[in-house]
């Protein structure tokens, strides 16, 4: 069967709770920000069209829906992720420790082909709180950290104020585009079982 | 843990994951829980390490099958009736949108030593080998009948009422023989044995319209989908339902035990030290052991191979009925085999499944009939499980525990055990009945 030009594209969110990745989803899809936290309820993946070289294609972003808490996420939540977003909280040393666990964990369940090349985007998260008086972890400290793991792109945002949440996404999407290209990936013909609301375009360009 | 829930699920089998889906929706707090590390329970499909892991202890798959992550190996292979009620429970909760699914190439049945497709439209029927002529003709009047019947129309009915009329009673009438009697009430109307002759005909008459308005769905060789990367992916789909609407996830929980009052009322589940309360639990037999009886068992067999299953026309996907009266057995024995395909295997890799009610303790020779069917396999492991059902009075109790899967290769029984549990549950009735012409029917 022949292979599929993707124009849809997986991403994933991956942290630990509470440090933010829905926020940012909604506030870069939806120019949203919710006080009001919540383990996140009612949160699945949302979708955008972005455009490059004329080109258009649909950016599936992917939060977790809570199931990272007790680290319950499936293998199928990471199938197919053409990047993987990792977010900690720049005032949680441990939500920064744990950027590398969740990093290894992606390997391990998305098993991409090539694991040295794949593209992740690493967001220090949180950056309005207190004017940055509660900040544990320091920007020089990440960037080696991301440095260390194959140059990964590195952003501190704020989801609440809006800061710098569409350069972020602009990177991941980029990184996702070209990770997405440069696999052909097997998709055979599949079947359209039910009225999905938020429609998946899996079809051919013609 | 430490908090208190509405319902507390056990096992992250398909039915669990399907009710703790619906639960949330309706607003419920949830805690699902299993003491795997990943999701299905017995319904899960497993990758080539954890297949080994399971089956050969501490050996290790050759390199030669290729990369474990490639393999999504049903442990309780079904395909799904297109327009069955998987589907329609799919369709209800928006689950689709989670999954891909493909048609399944071709259905066929085992009659007089050789296999035969079952016929998916007038042409193949024509052709097909398994009637003579004359018996075509008789074959032909029931199938119209059939398809005219609609249960609230009594001018369908030609005055027989169904709900009295035997299945035997009804095919005597059209004068059919025996030979046709049991490809239609095997291949079909997918009974697994021969007591439906016995019972009103009006069940045999639903499913045979079942199998015809699946087959018409989306006009493949087969009544059947299947999910892309196996079965395993629609427990973790329903799972994110439950997940979205604020369903609570922990995996990894070792010896979940189920917390009673002095009166025998469920109060919560321990684990790790760590209590959760609840009002209600819902689980798989393994759970409460104690509250279940053994109703039968299963002998399977799963065998990786490089070929399609000879006699199936190259099909990819298939499934091979062979029914009880052909082996001298008390019920059917079922083959089903996925490939590379539906994203279940490496390129060029097959998995096949022999599965049946076991009759005696030794499956590999049980199963031989099927076995022989498929030619050559790369590696064949053998299984053989009991089959529960729950014995406790969910009023008292407070404790919802579900049925082991059967050996059939479809979901009909298993979505209504779901539906069963879910009225038990919350008092209401789920209206199933979604437009299914309204989800699209076009392949891409």
């Amino acid at each position: 069967m022949p292979s599929r030009r993707r124009t849809l594209l997986k991403v994933i969110i991956l942290g630990d709770s509470g440090v933010g990745k829905t926020s940012l989803m909604n506030q870069y899809v939806n120019k949203k920000f919710s006080n009001q936290y919540k383990a996140t309820i009612g949160a699945d993946f949302l979708t955008k069209e972005v455009q490059f070289e004329d080109r258009l294609f649909t950016l599936q972003i992917w939060d977790t829906a809570g199931q990272e808490r007790f680290q319950s996420l499936g293998v199928a939540f990471y199938r197919g992720a053409d990047c993987c977003v990792l977010v900690y909280d720049v005032n949680s040393m441990k939500s920064f420790d744990n950027l590398n666990n969740w990093r290894e964990e992606f390997l391990i369940q998305a098993s991409p082909s090539d694991p040295e090349n794949f593209p992740f985007v690493v967001i220090g998260n949180k950056i309005d709180i207190d004017g940055g008086n509660s900040r544990v972890v320091s920007e020089k400290k990440a960037r080696a950290w991301c440095a260390s793991k194959g140059n990964i792109p590195y952003f501190e945002t704020s989801a609440k104020e809006g800061l710098n949440v569409e350069e972020a996404f602009q990177c991941i999407a980029k990184n996702a585009l070209k990770s997405g290209e440069e696999e052909e990936l097997y998709l055979p013909d599949t079947i359209d079982v039910g009225n999905s609301s938020q429609p998946r375009a899996t079809g051919c360009e013609c | 843990m430490d908090e208190e829930y509405d319902v507390i699920v056990l096992g992250t089998g398909l039915k669990e994951c399907i009710l703790s889906g619906l639960l949330s929706v309706d607003g419920l707090k949830v805690l699902h829980m299993d003491r795997n590390d990943y999701y299905g329970g017995e319904s899960t499909s497993l990758n080539l390490i954890q297949l080994w892991k399971r089956f050969r202890g501490d050996d290790k798959p050759p390199p030669h099958l290729g990369a474990s992550r490639d393999y999504n190996i049903d442990m309780n292979p079904k395909f799904i009736m297109a327009n069955g009620n998987l589907v329609r429970v799919l369709i209800h909760t928006d689950v689709t949108k989670y999954l891909y699914f493909k048609a399944v190439d071709g259905s066929y049945v085992f009659n007089k030593g050789k296999v035969h497709k079952v016929p998916a439209n007038d042409m193949e029927a024509l052709k097909s080998p398994l009637m003579g002529l004359f018996e075509k003709r008789r074959a032909r009047k029931f199938f119209i009948y059939v398809q005219n019947y609609n249960e609230s129309d009594p001018k369908t009915h030609e005055g027989m009422d169904l709900t009295r009329v035997t299945t035997k009673e009804l095919i005597a009438k059209y004068g059919l023989d025996d030979n046709t009697i049991d490809f239609i009430g095997h291949a079909l109307a997918l009974h697994s044995d021969d007591r439906y002759l016995a019972e009103p005909a009006l069940d045999t008459v639903k499913r045979m319209k079942l199998y015809a308005e699946s087959l018409a769905r989306f006009q493949g060789g087969s009544p059947y989908i299947y999910p892309l990367y196996g079965l395993g992916e629609l427990p973790q789909a329903f799972a994110r339902l439950s997940a979205v609407y604020g369903g609570t996830y922990m995996l990894n929980k070792p010896e979940c035990k189920v917390e009673f009052d002095e009166e025998g009322k469920v109060v919560g589940v321990t684990s790790e030290g760590e209590t959760a309360k609840c009002k209600k639990v819902v689980c798989d037999p393994s759970y409460l052991p104690g509250k279940v009886r053994k109703v039968g068992r299963v002998a399977r067999a799963i065998a990786i191979m490089s070929h399609p299953i000879p006699s199936t026309d190259d099909s990819h996907s298939v499934q091979i009925i062979l029914p009880q009266k052909q082996l001298g057995r008390k019920s059917d024995m079922y083959l089903f085999c996925c490939s590379y395909t539906h994203n279940v295997a490496p390129k060029g890799k097959f998995i096949a499944f022999v599965s049946t009610e076991a009759e005696t303790d030794q499956p590999a020779i049980e199963l031989k009939p099927g076995i022989d069917l498929l030619g050559p396999v790369d590696e064949i492991f053998f299984d053989i499980y009991d089959r529960y059902e729950p014995v406790n009075e969910p009023t008292l109790d407070n404790c919802f525990i579900s049925t082991s899967y059967d050996a059939t290769t479809h979901f009909e029984s298993t979505v209504d055990d779901v539906l069963n549990m879910y009225t038990l549950i919350t008092g209401k009735v789920i209206d199933l009945s979604v437009d299914l012409s309204a989800a699209s029917a076009a392949e891409e």
